[in-house]
């Protein structure tokens, strides 16, 4: 009986230094829940590893070592949810990255929120996220607020305003087109020169193609499904649009059926995104060159994200630090505010990205800036270059 | 007449395997089945069960009710009970739940008070299980209730599709060779069983069986199927005689004595 | 001791009140954090669908891959009523139980003609249909997912955290064990394994194997639409199709599976042990379908009936050593 109890008191003694010890270390704590199941998804996940050891040696933050701590959510919102839960309540982290699926963000903010951790999103660009009003939440991706109107403001200021409409009844590919009429209309008091919603499953937009041809338009959008909008550009050569006028597609161009099948016709067509390989800029090329040797693979906008979300992480963890008292809950307040005190933060992303205090998506998005990403030759052996970037005010398309 | 059947037909393709057969058996009677293998003595129990259907024109007549075209349930729950050739035991549930799911059909609870789980139901399982009990311990196999019934060996096997049989009480009792596979010892201790059960619980038994000795000491009548067809029907001693019976059973070509002496085994 | 469980199995009702007090203890004795409560919320909605799959695959013997479909037809039901109606747990827990159980109806036709492999084919093709119809209608909100789905509240306290978000399922939890046990421990549950035994001698006992299948088939039903409710209720209370896929499907199976099929424990113990296991192998994402796919192969191969058998086992024979005095065979 005595040995029992000798045995079971030592136990407790050893459990309770364990977490005093644990307890004193006092690392700063990242909690990180995105996919990673495919292939990038884990060299994503590499990316911040290979990131945050490489803080470490070299002096961590303010001389403080950084645990990470990453799970995968397999864009599942039970998934997130718990692991959000987790490294709130149980990991106690001061700051969560997360997390790639919007599906899965969305439903992280409200837990986020009502624990007080602040959450920075890597990849997720529903514009349903920030609308949430927590102050708790950055996303350093473009909000789909922006996209969805990025190719109406691009083309009205590049090719002009009189735009001829061809869409499909699919409803992303209706929804495309309706909302680059309302833009236009709003900002510009322009109708579209034509408008036309081709039947279902038809294949031949000939006779639109030509009806919008008499209308002398500056811009042509050919809004569907790959196949259709691969079909339509084809087809807007064979009536005779002339190649002055600029062909739209939505955001399916970026798919690389449109320019491997559409071969000639792709040529000219864009799409917007929030990092393009082809970038010039010397930190972008030395970025690409970087992700290509160390991970093999040429970076989109994923990756891109991810490195800028860490680069600016660090110096505002460095200077939230300076005001960590111990106590978590201020701790995690002063990591929030120091990132919601980030402003016109240049790295990767092709424009500034800058964060405030309120809980509004204005001082959520921080990123307003897409870059248009133009074919410059179709086919098989297809080619982009950067076509020009689009910055937004704060509170566009909302 | 507790069991009827009449023009009772089944084939299999071109196989008549039940060929117009009229049966009748009266409550109280220990009945035989014999025949060569093939001759359609289990076809005859699975058409009477319900697990065949039968082929049209065929009339089954059970207990005063016409079961000809009823699915095998609705034949159980009218008191009509039978184990099979190859036992179908219940081989992954134990023996004492094997025994009580044969008393399916008595349950006195409804499905909304299993559901529930009033209280009363726990008593009436109580009382369920006691009386189960008491018919492992007669055929035997109280000590093994709670084993898994795929540990009892080949002869207790038996002695489990026989109990869980009866537990449902049914009013007709068919055997398909329950004593195949049996040591000597272990067939007069089932047939000594089999009288038991028959005294206890007032049952009429339709016995098949290879061991002419079990039909010929149990059974005061004795029907004989050939190809599907019913060849004779008589006491015991009559059939011994048959020679119908004989040649369907060991071919012409031994003498009469022998013949006499194989039915005698 | 004996005594004891003389009582309780007069009077079941009492066992589960002691463990409602004992449950109703566990948080404030043992839970160190919110988390914890989080992932008890989550190990109650597994053990109630868990416990549902166990009747119709543990005892019912009846193969079945769209569960998970029944499960999102309940959280479905949960999130649009709310949705649509603004409905709450208390109204759409029993809708979700019912529509589920009219899904299960369906589910047990094709279980009249198929066996093995061709029903877990004919169910699987059910389940993926049902998800498949969730996320390309816009009714459902398949994009972004049904948000804010409330918590109840009880006399004006909303049980809106996940600590006491535990209080709501657990109970819930308890009252599916409890009919699970009722039904499992009467002359249903026996009819439910004679038929996964042997539906011809089944039959031939006066059961009704359509019947009990199809009794099975909806009952689990219920199960599964029950916890989809309750899950699509869990704070922060977000639905989303990605949650009804054939992994969640495998996860729940594992559960029977491991904890034992057609053993009355056998869906709880599982869900229990799986979802802590799965909890604990979180930062070991990398190898975590590995492990539960080595788990899975290796009960089976192992210990083909799971811990209930294994546990039964011990006592059976243990039991049954001590009334014969002979070691069984
Ligand atoms: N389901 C079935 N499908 C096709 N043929 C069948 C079927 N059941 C029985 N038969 C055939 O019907 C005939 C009679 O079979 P049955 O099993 O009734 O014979 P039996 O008298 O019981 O023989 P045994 O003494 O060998 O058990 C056999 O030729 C058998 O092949
Ligand atoms: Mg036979």
């Amino acid at each position: 009986m005595k040995k029992i109890n000798i045995i079971f008191s030592s136990l407790l003694l050893a459990v309770s230094l364990l977490v005093t010890s644990v307890a004193q270390a006092k690392d700063i704590k990242i909690g990180v829940s995105f996919r990673m199941l495919s292939d990038v998804g884990y060299k994503h996940g590499e990316l911040i590893q290979d990131t945050v050891a490489e803080w470490n040696s070299s002096g961590g933050i303010n001389g403080k070592k950084v645990d990470l701590i990453l799970y995968n959510d397999e864009c599942k919102s039970e998934k997130g949810v718990a692991n959000a839960t987790k490294l709130a309540y149980q990991d106690n982290v001061h700051v969560i990255i997360g997390s790639s699926c919007s599906s899965v963000t969305l439903p992280m903010v409200p837990v986020i929120s009502k624990a007080k951790v602040p959450q920075i999103i890597p990849h997720s660009t529903s514009s349903k996220i920030t609308l949430t009003g927590s102050e708790w939440i950055f996303r350093v991706p473009v909000s789909s607020r922006f996209y969805k109107i990025v190719q109406a403001k691009f083309t009205a200021e590049n090719a002009g305003t009189k735009i001829a409409h061809i869409y499909v009844p699919d409803q992303a590919s209706m929804d495309f087109s309706k909302s680059m009429i309302a833009y236009v209309k709003d900002e510009y008091g322009v109708d579209p020169v034509y408008e036309a919603q081709a039947g279902e499953k038809e294949t031949d937009f000939r006779s639109y193609l030509l009806k919008a041809k008499a209308t002398n338009p500056d811009a042509l959008v050919c809004s569907g499904l790959v196949d259709e909008t691969v079909r339509c550009l084809v087809q807007s050569y064979e009536v005779g649009i002339p190649k002055s006028v600029a062909r739209v597609a939505n955001s399916v161009a970026s798919k690389v059926e449109v320019p491997t099948n559409a071969g000639k016709a792709a040529v000219g067509v864009s799409y917007a995104a929030a990092f393009a390989a082809s970038d010039t800029r010397p930190i972008a090329k030395k970025f690409v060159k970087h992700i290509k040797s160390r991970y093999g693979v040429v970076p989109g906008h994923d990756f891109s994200q991810m490195e800028d979300l860490l680069t600016m992480l660090k110096p505002a963890l460095e200077k939230a630090e300076k005001r960590f008292s111990g106590d978590l809950a201020s701790d995690r307040k002063a990591v929030r505010d120091s990132i919601a005190g980030i402003t016109n933060f240049t790295g990767l992303a092709s424009g500034p990205i800058s964060f405030c205090a309120a809980g509004t998506p204005e001082c959520r998005d921080g990123n307003r800036t897409p870059v248009m990403i133009e074919y410059t030759k179709g086919g098989k052996n297809w080619k982009t270059k950067v076509a020009g970037t689009v910055t937004f005010n704060a509170s566009a398309g909302l | 007449m507790l069991l009827k059947t009449k023009k009772l037909m089944k084939a299999f393709g071109g196989l008549k395997a039940i060929n117009k057969v009229d049966f009748e058996l009266p409550a109280n009677e220990i009945r035989g089945i014999i025949g060569p293998n093939g001759s359609g003595k289990s076809t005859f129990f699975n058409l009477v069960s319900g697990v065949y259907e039968p082929d049209p024109g065929s009339y089954i007549e059970f207990d005063g009710n016409d079961i000809t075209n009823e699915p095998p349930h609705k034949v159980g729950e009218l008191g009509l009970a039978r184990t099979f050739q190859l036992l179908r035991l219940y081989q992954d549930m134990s023996v004492i739940n094997n025994v009580m799911s044969g008393y399916h059909t008595l349950v006195p609870y409804s499905f909304i008070d299993a559901v529930t789980g009033r209280k009363k139901i726990w008593d009436q399982e109580k009382t369920i299980k006691e009386e189960m009990m008491e018919l492992l311990s007669f055929v035997g196999l109280a000590d093994y209730a709670e084993l898994n019934a795929s540990e009892l060996s080949g002869g207790q096997r038996r002695l489990l599709v026989l109990a869980r049989a009866i537990a449902g009480k049914p009013k007709l009792l068919m055997l398909d060779e329950p004593a195949a596979g049996l040591s000597p010892v272990n067939v007069d201790n089932l047939m000594k069983i089999l009288m038991r059960l028959k005294e206890k619980y007032g049952l009429t038994l339709i016995i098949i069986e290879h061991i002419l000795k079990v039909v010929m000491d149990t059974c005061s009548k004795v029907t004989v199927l050939d190809h599907g067809e019913k060849i004779a029907e008589g006491t015991p001693t009559q059939i011994k005689d048959d020679n119908a019976v004989i040649e369907a059973y060991l071919g012409k070509k031994m003498d009469d004595e022998e013949m006499r002496k194989a039915l005698a085994v | 001791m004996g005594k004891f469980k003389e009582i309780i199995r007069q009077y079941p009702f009492l066992g589960f009140v002691i463990a409602f007090i004992i449950l109703m203890l566990v948080p404030s004795v043992f839970f160190t954090d919110l988390y914890q409560s989080h992932l008890a919320s989550l190990i109650c909605i597994n053990i109630i669908v868990a416990a549902g799959l166990n009747i119709v695959k543990g005892f019912c013997g009846q193969v079945t891959v769209g569960h998970v479909g029944i499960y999102a037809v309940g959280s479905y039901t949960a999130g649009c009523m709310f949705l649509y109606l603004g409905s709450g747990l208390w109204l759409t827990l029993p809708a979700a139980i019912l529509i589920a159980g009219l899904f299960g109806v369906a589910f047990a036709i094709p279980s009249f003609r198929l066996e093995g492999p061709y029903l877990a084919l004919a169910t699987l093709g059910g389940g993926e249909a049902i998800r498949l119809f969730i996320e390309n209608g816009d009714f459902f909100m398949s994009t972004y997912g049904i948000s804010n789905i409330p918590q109840p509240e009880i006399f004006g306290v909303p049980f809106d955290t996940p600590d006491k978000y535990y209080y709501i399922a657990m109970p819930i939890m308890l009252i599916a064990i409890y009919f699970s046990f009722s039904v499992l421990r009467s002359s249903v549950g026996r009819a439910f394994m004679a038929v996964r035994e042997d539906p011809i001698s089944a039959a031939a006992s006066g059961i009704n194997v359509k019947k009990h299948k199809m009794l099975a088939f909806v009952l689990s039903a219920m199960f599964a639409g029950g916890a989809g409710a309750v899950y699509a209720h869990l704070p922060p209370g977000y639905i989303h199709p990605n949650n009804y896929t054939v992994i969640e499907m495998v996860t729940f199976l594992a559960m029977v599976v491991f904890g034992g099929l057609g053993h009355i424990w056998g869906g709880i113990i599982g869900a229990i042990i799986i979802t802590i296991v799965y909890d604990l192998t979180r930062p070991l994402y990398e190898y975590q379908l590995f492990i539960f796919g080595l788990t899975i192969v290796l009960t089976i191969l192992f210990m083909p009936k799971g811990i209930g058998g294994f546990i039964d086992k011990y006592f059976i024979d243990r039991r049954f050593k001590t009334k014969t005095g002979a070691a069984s065979k």
